[in-house]
């Protein structure tokens, strides 16, 4: 069974708004990765929206066809419950930090799942170790660089521990160190087992990803294998994508 | 003279013991595109904040055509230098994508007719027309980043300082950026650069700052970028 | 001196429900001095109750102006007339209804010697529901956020070229009243997000949640639950009756 089943997928802000999404299908298989890349306006994030299940939060939102995670149809579960399913990283980190220190910030979603001190303790410190931000530990998130932000939100995200994981641009305030430490970080995921879904304008950033995913307007244009896609350059070329 | 002159500057955030920045001296002319590279949290934000007045040096003077900044009204500042910050959401203010790349100008007092010309310039230059009456915080992440670079660009400032610009922009709008900053700069604008990505930094850059824990550990030209395009 | 929270919490609840009986400006003082020896105790910085109070300054003399004027009693120092203006019970009851501010204000601060952690660990603890702990604490944290905000609207305004203090109140008016609305809808918009990204992180999935961290009451901290109600509920007797 897939992780990610993408069926049909249509989704307009308002209704008699224009269409954002346009009958998008895909797949993606735990312990597999996926980038989707297209020009900003493209629907990358609204596809995030609607994979996470945040989409649900807009009423006026009409969406339709099928996000089923690990077989679960996103439209009966809770947002909470959504949360068992999927992780996702968000592109502006101001709006995702709210704890008066890092570890607190990590700490918040096993806390959630009940899970006792220990194992909480556990999942703070691999998350920090993973992303290499164990000097932040007490750093109050809201003071910390743009880029060091990003990573805390991954790293609050990592400790949830969910089988799917969705990155919206994260890599793209990261220095070359944050980078290569998000890259690390992220295929370790992806041999755990994990199903990885990262938006990324920087095709480089994201180069070690399985599948590529192009998206024009609403729609996925294609969604072939990484290397061969990044050999073609006269594609990426003619899509602005280089 | 220069325009901008760093003198020895440095900073530490209240109530915190380490020093931000340390013993900084760097003069900027009003000529070329000067990029500031180095790890997240070396510092790099903090010292553009510094040459725009909003916070102030703990030691040291950084002056502006001469004169020490601290002599200057933030207004005073903002009319020489424009400024865009690393994240978009904390300069959009106005109600509209129009009104907002408008704003500078019309309180520049502009006539309207001239206003309206150069919000259709600035729209249509990045490509936001279709989005003139929408709300700001409405629009994607890249989208209010253009726009934060659109409403600084029509002020038509003498040298602008940008933080960040290319996140959240996918490569063709980097190229319109890239095209367009070398433009500013053949037209006799300074300009400096906050940013990690340094294929960016190597199409636009002629001169190159290195921080690294709050102190400038390299500062090189790379001899004729934006002039051999001229 | 280390206190746990929620002993803090039950020191600033007495001392501004004492601020609420007393009347008499001598009163007030002395508990003013016992809140300012506690939050230096705390090492609390007081420089940051002056910054606290300072938009309400007009506020408070107006206040004071009011009652001033419109409870006279006792002897009057000035009159227009037959109407008295300054009288000293007038003048003592403003300077009650300040100190009283400025009291309350003050023991408010020994919230701010605890981290929000420590906070919201106290409620949950005290079995409050943890929703509504995150709720006040969200509340509690947002509000330096949202005055930055404000502040950072207001520096981008004059970054863009105006002079604030140079237009004229008329238009200044008509600016900010036209800056308000993006801003309160901006902030409304960063909630909403706020909370997806709390639910996404599994916020609210069971109706119980674990901690990384438990405070624990020490004997002072026991010695002052006991005391200060005890205490409080003597002067307050003694007040009333």
């Amino acid at each position: 069974m897939e992780t990610v089943m993408v069926r049909g997928l249509n989704y307009r802000y308002h209704p008699g708004g224009p269409l954002v999404l346009k009958d998008i299908s895909f797949q993606v298989a735990g312990g597999e990765m996926v980038a989707v890349t297209g020009l900003s306006g493209c629907g990358k994030s609204t596809l995030c929206f609607c994979i996470s299940g945040a989409a649900r939060h807009n009423r006026d939102g009409v969406m339709s066809g099928d996000v089923l995670l690990n077989g679960k149809d996103t439209r009966e579960l809770r947002a909470a419950e959504l949360a068992l399913e999927v992780g996702m990283v968000f592109q502006d980190p101001e709006t995702q930090l709210f704890s008066p220190t890092v570890e607190d910030e990590i700490a918040f979603a096993p806390e959630n799942l009940c899970l006792p001190t220990a194992q909480i303790r556990e999942r703070v410190d691999h998350a920090l170790d993973l992303l290499g931000i164990a000097a932040l530990r007490e750093a109050n998130p809201y003071k910390l660089s743009g880029g060091e932000k990003h990573l805390v939100a991954l790293a609050a995200v990592l400790a949830l521990d969910p089988p799917v994981l969705l990155l919206d641009e994260v890599m793209s305030q990261l220095d070359r160190a944050g980078k290569k430490r998000v890259a690390a970080a992220l295929q370790r995921l992806r041999d755990m087992g994990k199903a990885v879904i990262a938006v990324e304008h920087n095709l480089e950033a994201v180069s070690f990803a399985d599948r590529l995913l192009v998206m024009e307007k609403g729609t996925l244009l294609c969604d072939e294998p990484t290397a061969s896609f990044l050999a073609d350059r006269v594609f990426l070329n003619t899509r602005g994508l280089l | 003279m220069a325009f901008l002159e760093i003198d020895q500057v440095s900073f530490t955030y209240p109530k915190h013991d380490k020093p931000v920045l340390t013993e900084i001296d760097l003069q900027f002319d009003r000529a070329g595109i000067t990029a500031v590279v180095g790890p997240n949290g070396c510092g790099k934000t903090t010292l553009t904040k510094l040459m725009i007045g909003v916070l102030q040096a703990t030691e040291g003077e950084i002056r502006l055509t001469g004169r020490p900044i601290a002599d200057f009204s933030l207004a005073e500042i903002g009319r020489r230098v424009g400024y865009v910050f690393q994240n978009p959401d904390l300069q959009l203010f106005c109600g509209t994508v129009a009104e907002e790349v408008g704003f500078g100008p019309a309180n520049l007092g502009y006539e309207p007719a001239a206003v309206a010309e150069r919000v259709g310039f600035y729209l249509d230059y990045f490509e936001l027309t279709a989005y003139r009456n929408t709300f700001p915080m409405h629009l994607s992440h890249g989208e209010k980043q253009r726009l934060a670079i659109a409403a600084v660009l029509a002020n038509e400032p003498d040298f602008l300082i940008l933080d960040e610009p290319t996140t959240g922009l996918d490569a063709y709008r980097k190229r319109l950026l890239e095209d367009y900053l070398k433009k500013i700069a053949r037209s006799g604008r300074g300009m400096i650069l906050v940013s990690h990505d340094t294929a960016f930094v190597d199409r636009v850059a002629e001169r190159v700052i290195v921080l690294e824990n709050g102190r400038v550990i390299e500062d090189s030209r790379r001899k004729g970028k934006a002039a051999d395009e001229a | 001196m280390k206190l746990d929270p929620r002993a803090k919490m039950v020191m600033a609840l007495c001392l501004s429900g004492l601020a609420l009986v007393y009347n008499s400006p001598l009163h007030l003082l002395l508990l003013l001095a016992v809140t300012v020896a506690l939050l230096l105790s705390f090492r609390f910085e007081l420089s940051a109750i002056g910054s606290y109070l300072k938009p309400f300054l007009s506020l408070m003399l107006f206040l004071f102006l009011i009652q001033c004027l419109f409870s006279p009693s006792g002897r009057v120092l000035l009159a227009v007339g037959t109407l008295p203006l300054v009288t000293t019970g007038g003048l003592l009851t403003g300077a009650g209804v300040v100190l009283r501010i400025v009291v309350v204000t003050a023991a408010a601060m020994l919230l701010a010697t605890f981290s929000s952690r420590d906070f919201i660990l106290g409620l949950v603890q005290w079995k409050v529901p943890y929703e509504l702990a995150f709720m006040v604490f969200i509340a509690l944290r947002f509000l330096p956020v949202f005055r930055d905000e404000l502040v950072n609207v207001v520096t981008a305004v004059q970054l863009r070229g105006v002079d604030l203090k140079k237009v004229p109140w008329g238009q200044k008016i008509a600016m900010y009243s036209r800056l308000l609305f993006p801003v309160i809808y901006g902030a409304m918009l960063k909630a909403q997000r706020l909370a997806v990204s709390m639910e996404s992180r599994g916020f609210r999935v069971y109706p119980r949640r674990t901690y990384l961290r438990r405070l624990n009451f020490r004997f002072v901290d026991y010695m002052v639950m006991l005391v200060f109600p005890v205490i409080t509920i003597m002067l307050i007797v003694l007040q009333v009756s």
